[in-house]
């Protein structure tokens, strides 16, 4: 059985929804009334062009074309992820890119050609979904973590400069601001994954079953899209602190200035 | 031996200090004093190679200190910096944190040693299994000063060690840090305090800019 179509007038009488939401907003006073409205507006604008462009992405199932929209992903989340910190873009920018596109293509073609085992991993059905669901994971847990990370490292100077006055390796030094970032970012996923299907029913597995898929094949994909994520999240990670150590520290170990000036 | 030779420092346009020179030998217990603002905290971090010179050299044994090197001397250093407050839940957390440190596992955490250390500071061993939150500023100040003499490293740099403690407990410390250096440990302390300036080896006086 294959995916029942919406039609406009469909999806019109799915928004007309929202009207419980901002009727309580109202009846509350609470200032999201615009905000929704205009966030709803985005959002179906936004998804239709990118139903438009996607659709055209799978036409042409072109490799390059394909790599290069997964560039542009890298370059806007990187934008993002480093706009949502209070980091200097000069010391993030860089290191989130690389650390988005290297883990994205590493751990995406390795599900694509050894757990998939797709002779075309380029393939748009495949790449560009798995891309994009990687690429989210990626912004959201890079965001939280780097936020911890130098925040903390800002706050608890104190404890940085104790380690290494004391014989610490920047490693060593550096080490219990990223276990905090660690835990922080990563404790909600692994709470997640802990009531997987008890609690939820998670949105990979739901696309695939209303897209037609057996529920037997549904959760396997579901699954593989968790620890691919998680592994994602993690990697890139490790990959942006690494990278943005050479911009946040001086030759002495020293922290230099990376908060972004608030006007 | 430490040996700070024609060092100057400017920070912004304060001139912190100039051509300033000094050394310590193995044994000694040096205070490096002066008013608010005068370049002593600096100091101990150029020692620490936190920070570059504008002039002069910083050197142990002869050899000097640079972006190079800092890493590898900071491993025979000892740091207790002023109103130290490190985030853990338990003193017992605090105190074993230098242990876990890979150029510190030569030497093994004994706790009958830590407890020998506190007695000689007036530390009583019921705060190791307590609250960070419940022990004063200067205990923990003390404690961590005690853990330096089970690291026992050639060179120890402290931060106001005194400045929140009574004189009966800064006296206790100075006899600490005398013992420390009768091993051969270089004691370099900041302090404003006077008591614990005038029972040091050698005072050096940073007056902003002139020495």
């Amino acid at each position: 059985m294959g995916t029942i179509d919406i039609s406009l007038w469909s999806l019109v009488i799915g928004l007309l929804l929202l009207a419980f939401p901002i009727y309580f907003f109202r009846l509350y006073k609470v200032k999201l009334v615009v905000s929704t409205l205009v966030a709803a507006l985005r959002m179906v604008i936004q998804l239709f062009f990118i139903g438009l462009y996607l659709k055209y992405l799978f036409i042409w199932n072109n490799p390059w074309i394909n790599l290069l929209w997964v560039i542009i992903m890298v370059i806007v989340a990187s934008f993002t992820a480093t706009h949502r910190t209070g980091i200097k873009r000069s010391v993030l920018f860089i290191p989130v890119s690389v650390g988005f596109l290297a883990t994205a293509m590493v751990v995406g073609l390795y599900f694509l050609l050894f757990v998939l085992h797709l002779d075309n991993p380029f393939s748009a059905q495949y790449f560009i979904p798995i891309m994009g669901i990687l690429m989210g994971n990626m912004l959201s847990v890079n965001v939280i973590a780097v936020n911890t990370y130098f925040g903390d490292l800002q706050r608890e100077h104190q404890m940085y400069y104790y380690l290494l006055g004391n014989g610490a390796t920047r490693f060593e030094a550096t080490a219990p601001f990223v276990r905090q970032a660690m835990m922080k970012a990563f404790s909600p996923c692994v709470a997640n994954m802990a009531v997987m299907g008890i609690v939820s029913l998670p949105g990979t597995m739901i696309g695939q079953i209303l897209g037609g898929s057996a529920p037997g094949i549904a959760i396997k994909y579901q699954m593989m899209i968790i620890i691919i994520t998680f592994t994602a999240s993690m990697l890139s990670l490790m990959i942006t602190i690494i990278l943005s150590s050479r911009y946040s520290f001086d030759e002495y170990g020293k922290l230099r200035n990376i908060m972004r000036k608030h006007k | 031996m430490l040996e700070i030779r024609n060092a100057s420092l400017k920070l912004g346009d304060t001139q912190l200090f100039r051509d300033l020179s000094f050394s310590v030998d193995c044994g000694q217990v040096v205070c490096i004093t002066g008013d608010s603002g005068s370049g002593k905290t600096t100091m101990l971090r150029a020692i620490l190679g936190f920070l570059p010179l504008d002039d002069g050299v910083i050197s142990v044994d002869g050899e000097i200190i640079n972006s190079m090197s800092a890493e590898t001397f900071r491993r025979r250093m000892m740091y207790v910096p002023q109103e130290l407050s490190l985030p853990f839940d338990t003193v017992e957390e605090m105190v074993q944190l230098p242990f876990t440190l890979k150029n510190n596992r030569y030497v093994k955490f004994s706790y009958e040693r830590m407890m020998d250390e506190w007695k000689k500071l007036d530390l009583d061993a019921s705060f190791y299994k307590s609250s960070v939150a419940k022990v004063s500023g200067g205990q923990r100040q003390r404690m961590m000063i005690a853990v330096c003499g089970l690291l026992h490293k050639p060179i120890l740099l402290t931060d106001e060690p005194t400045s929140a403690l009574d004189e009966t407990h800064a006296r206790l410390v100075v006899r600490y840090f005398r013992e420390l250096a009768s091993k051969g440990t270089i004691v370099v302390a900041v302090s404003h305090d006077k008591t614990f300036s005038s029972l040091c080896d050698k005072i050096i006086c940073l007056n902003n800019g002139n020495n």
